[in-house]
């Protein structure tokens, strides 16, 4: 399923009399480190019956994927959420902009590349990481330090594994080294 | 006093003041609107005024920015402004472990924390395939029902306390501090309990626990009767509620609003009997439900909850099991690679999580979808119409807690 | 000189007043001798008596304003902490109790506290508006005492218009919230502001429409007057012969007040503090003080209009009569001869100790200094309880503000618990409820009374 078929999937799931998913119980952002998804979860309201779709393979520089709140009006504050924590532009949501953060904010923060300062490792191998190295969506400049996973590949792109953690801690620690930007 | 086009001043930019003249009031943010809402809602009409109830009030449950666009004293349109409490909750759940995760979800929902910490907890469970003791269970619907009745009796506090009526908010208090001290004797701590955990629960009912809860259980059901009488026939109570803030159970569902919002439009929506989880597939307890969709109807439905939810703790007390209260889980918690979607009713709607691991112990994704997110949205649809003074008065009766809206 | 000039500049305005006060009142003494030993000062105090004399009303009115300004704080202190405590226990709980015994001086701290405030002028504000505002709000609630009769004799001044003056005051307070809603640079200023005066103004014309009906009926506007109209026993006040006015009034005057359910002026759970959101310290007091002392005033105008001001409900000597009981209340203390050196040398003692005795011998924990502490203070409160009934049954006026205090107080009481348990009502229900109801109602009082008045009176002709 590609993205542009969001609309008319979701409108298929809604009015079709067999499913009738009414209940858009969740709209979540995920970033898999490769690419982004958008997770819908729906629910009917007489079966106790869920389905959860994945739109993915988003890509990074300039998500976009129709929005959903022709259906459902309260989607467009979780579409607000989606594009302030990662940059997704709901096509068709009218009041896109940011919920959370201050207007002139540049940077989303859920995305993997937007990197907290960390005081101790939280597990073993993860090391310090960088002070907050933001990440302009329209310029692609600068090439911050993925979050390592880029060498996973596969289609459900859920990287990091434990070895490739293992493997690639002398690149973070290296990394710290350097004075933060 | 705008700057060039490429940077934009916030408006939480405190050198704003100090640059701008006081003669000059510009309620007009001063960028170009973002988006086709923006630029229909700043654009004032003849006779029209924007008003900041702004993050510092008396009555925003929480801090909660609202712009409201009002006529004299009728509100034309409003405009929400969140993430004064935005925590980044999410993130750092990211950044710990999924144990760390119990406390940080705790602040959620502060009223209310039993229902936040949930979160982490039953994900993790799910994506373990965790089977949790039925003694854990039991004690965590337990206190699932007795958070409930305690964020409720604060609801009612607090909408008097915005109509005026300063009374009732201290009747609630009192409940709650009872119902705060039982689960500080169970749990050591009264707001952010920080109690449950990945595979059951942090400790057993105690003795301390047990007597204050049978003492307040014999007293329960007559004094949240007694404090009803103080406001429900009350005709200025009732003058000021009715006919508020009505909303139609269409437009109730379009919204995705739930819990009392939703139930008290008619549609008997509850995630406790929709999709069953924990031991409430064993629970008799019916689901009130009232059609009206007013201010009055959701405040008569929180207590409504109230009485149900007093029944179901009797259930729960007399069918209490045996057993361990503690999975068996390794000290390192590696969870599988997967996905898990997980929701619960909480005294506001459906809270719900979807947690995404990556086989480490961190979670890699934890989404959590806070029901007064979505219900705040539907006060923009409410408050049109209606006057100033409603507005705090319909606000309160949604029940936001900020903590989940702004996460 | 620059040096006192800078100090003096540095002196915040109370300062600049206590300074110059302070040194006149250390030079006092020295001046007091220096006009005695030459004989200026008793040539002045002749002077003065003969023009004080010349001009008594003057020096009356002088005198009575004075006080009456002066009586309202230690009032208004009394009513917050009524109203503290009171709600206090409304609400489940205690109220101040920690500042003096039961927490009785946690008014004047609060006096103490908003007087020690930084005094600011917020930018963007109409400073000379701003300034005035609480004045006029303060002037327009402390004015009205004036006419009001506390007891036989006791007064401000007896006008033949005295309802009218008083209403005509009354309405001063709008323009202060008005100039106090303007002034402050603020939208929530501005909506309360704009609320109160419409709230005030609509409620102005039930209250004077049901006066009127007691007018009809007293045939003056003199309060002095209606409340000897109303002499008698407790069925002869205006409450049962106007019970539909006494009901709009107690109602228009809770508006008028700004008290719950009508207290949408001050609604802070909406508009923060309404029209006194920008004022702090003694400018905040003022709006503050002015609240109370209008509660006070509306309490005591429905006191004296509807429950018969200062008569006593019931004529004690008609009961004492009935008793057969005759007092004379005169104390002729050199009656007793010696007997009265005895009194004085032995009594207070003896009956200490009587009184103490029995706290003594039934409380084993109390040692016998505390229950002689006890007696003493039981002492002193049976002594000035029958002070006190001496002074009722020979001073005409003390019976009289006795009883006008009960019942003024008591209708405070009365706003403070419906504080405790009303919510608020809302701008347009406010109002709707004024003009639609209370007007009309208002009305048809006037009609039937003055047809009542025209049967009775022509029936009896």
């Amino acid at each position: 399923m590609t993205v542009a078929d969001v609309a008319a999937l979701m409108t298929t799931l809604h009015d079709d009399p067999d499913l009738r998913f009414l209940i858009l119980s969740d709209l979540a952002g995920v970033d898999t480190g490769t690419t982004m998804q958008v997770v819908y979860h729906l629910w009917s309201d007489t079966t106790p019956d869920w389905l959860r779709v994945i739109a993915e393979g988003l890509p990074r520089e300039d998500p976009r994927i129709p929005s959903v709140t022709f259906l459902w009006n309260g989607a467009e504050w979780a579409e607000r959420e989606a594009y302030d924590m990662f940059g997704i532009i709901f096509e068709g949501n009218r009041d896109l902009r940011r919920i959370y953060m201050p207007p002139d904010y540049q940077s989303f923060p859920l995305r993997k590349d937007f990197l907290l300062a960390d005081d101790a490792a939280r597990s073993p191998g993860q090391g310090v990481r960088h002070m907050e190295q933001t990440f302009m969506p329209a310029e692609s400049g600068a090439q911050p330090a993925l979050r390592q996973g880029t060498g996973a590949g596969t289609t459900d792109a859920l990287p990091m594994t434990t070895d490739a953690l293992a493997a690639s801690t002398p690149d973070t620690a290296d990394a710290s080294q350097r004075a933060p930007t | 006093m705008s700057a060039e086009p490429t940077t934009i001043r916030s408006l939480d930019d405190p050198t704003i003041m100090v640059e701008t003249p006081a003669t000059i009031y510009d309620a007009i943010p001063p960028y170009p609107a973002r988006t086709e809402r923006e630029a229909e809602f700043y654009a004032l009409r003849d006779g029209e005024m924007l008003i900041n109830l702004g993050p510092q009030h008396p009555s925003t449950h929480g801090v909660l920015r609202v712009v409201l666009r009002i006529d004299g004293e009728r509100v034309v349109d409003l405009d929400p402004v969140l993430g004064y409490l935005h925590r980044g909750v999410e993130k750092i759940c990211e950044n710990g472990d999924w144990h760390h995760a119990i406390s940080n979800c705790d602040p959620l929902e502060y009223i209310a924390s039993m229902f936040s910490e949930a979160m982490p907890v039953l994900a993790a469970e799910k994506l373990l395939d965790l089977e949790v003791p039925r003694r854990a269970d039991y004690i965590r619907v337990l206190c699932w029902e007795l958070n409930r009745i305690a964020s409720h009796a604060l609801f009612v506090g607090w909408l008097a306390l915005d109509l005026g009526g300063l009374t009732p908010i201290l009747y609630g208090f009192a409940e709650r501090d009872e119902i705060v001290e039982m689960l500080a004797a169970l749990t050591g701590q009264r707001l952010l309990f920080n109690y449950l955990r990945i595979g059951g629960v942090n400790g057993d009912l105690n003795h301390d626990f047990m007597s204050r809860l049978g003492e307040w259980m014999s007293r329960a059901l007559v004094r949240i009767e007694e404090q009803q009488k103080l406001l429900n026939q009350n005709e200025i109570f009732i003058r000021r509620t009715k006919g508020l803030g009505v909303v139609s159970a269409d437009i109730a569902r379009r919204t995705l609003l739930s819990g009392p919002v939703l139930r008290a439009t008619g549609v008997p929506f509850d995630v406790r009997r929709a999709h069953p989880y924990s031991v409430y597939p064993e629970l008799e307890f019916d689901i009130p439900v009232r059609s009206e969709g007013d201010s009055y109807a959701r405040y008569l439905l929180h207590y409504d909850e109230i009485k149900q939810s007093i029944g179901i703790i009797d259930q729960v007390l007399a069918k209490m099991p045996d057993g361990p209260i503690m999975a068996k889980i390794p000290r390192l918690l590696r969870i599988p690679p997967g996905r898990a979607y997980v929701a619960i009713e909480s005294p506001r709607g459906q809270y719900s999580c979807y947690g995404v691991s990556d086989g480490s112990d961190q979670p890699f994704r934890l989404r959590i979808h806070d029901p007064s997110f979505f219900n705040l949205q539907a006060v923009g649809m409410m408050m049109p119409g209606n006057l100033v003074a409603d507005t705090m008065a319909i606000m309160a009766s949604l029940d936001p807690i900020m903590g989940g809206v702004d996460k | 000189m620059t040096v006192i000039g800078r100090s003096w500049s540095r002196l915040t305005p109370a300062g600049k007043v206590l300074l110059p006060l302070l040194a006149v009142l250390l030079a006092l003494p020295v001046l007091l001798v220096v006009g005695w030993a030459t004989g200026f000062l008793p040539w002045l105090i002749g002077l003065l008596a003969q023009v004080l004399g010349a001009n008594a009303d003057i020096v009356r009115f002088l005198l009575a304003a004075t006080v009456l300004l002066l009586f309202t704080v230690p009032t208004a202190f009394v009513i917050i902490f009524m109203e503290m405590k009171l709600i206090a226990f409304i609400n489940l709980r205690l109220g101040p109790n920690r500042q003096g015994p039961w927490g009785v001086l946690s008014s004047t701290l609060h006096g103490l506290k908003v007087l020690a405030k930084e005094d600011f002028t917020p930018t963007g504000v109409d400073v000379p508006v701003f300034t005035l505002a609480p004045v006029v709000v303060y002037l327009g609630a402390i004015m009205t005492i004036m006419v009001i009769p506390f007891a036989p004799g006791l007064f401000g001044l007896d006008m033949d218009i005295g309802l009218l003056y008083f209403f005509a005051i009354a309405g001063m307070g709008v323009i202060g919230l008005m100039m106090a809603g303007w002034s402050s640079f603020n939208k929530y200023s501005l909506l309360g502001g704009l609320r109160a005066a419409a709230a005030i103004i609509s409620y102005e014309i039930p209250l004077t429409l049901a006066v009127v009906g007691v007018i009809m009926l007293a045939g003056t506007m003199s309060l002095n007057q209606i409340v000897l109209q109303q002499a008698g026993s407790a069925l002869d006040w205006y409450a049962f012969q106007q019970p539909l006015a006494f009901v709009i009034f107690f109602i228009a005057a809770t508006a008028e007040a700004g008290r719950t359910p009508f207290d949408l002026t001050e609604a802070d759970s909406e508009i923060v503090a309404g029209f006194a959101t920008e004022y702090s310290g003694m400018r905040f007091g003022f709006f503050f003080f002015a609240e109370y002392v209008n509660v006070f005033i509306l309490s005591a105008l429905t006191a004296t209009l509807f429950l018969g001001g200062w008569n006593a409900p019931f004529d004690l000597a008609i009961v004492l009569n009935a008793l057969s009981v005759t007092v004379d209340p005169t104390i002729d203390p050199g009656s007793l001869g010696m007997g009265l050196l005895w009194l004085v040398l032995l009594g207070p003692p003896l009956v200490v100790l009587l009184l103490a005795l029995p706290f003594w011998m039934l409380k084993s924990d109390w040692s016998f200094i505390k229950s002689l502490v006890v007696g003493f203070i039981l002492f002193n409160v049976v002594v000035m309880a029958l002070i006190g009934i001496w002074a009722y049954m020979s001073f005409p006026f003390v019976a009289g503000l006795f009883w006008f205090l009960v019942k003024t107080f008591s209708l405070v009481a009365l706003f403070v618990i419906m504080r405790g348990t009303l919510p608020r009502v809302r701008i347009d229900q406010l109002m709707g409820f004024a003009w639609k109801w209370l007007i009309p109602a208002a009305l048809v009082n006037i009609f039937v009374t003055a047809a009542a008045i025209l049967v009775i009176r022509s029936g009896t002709d």
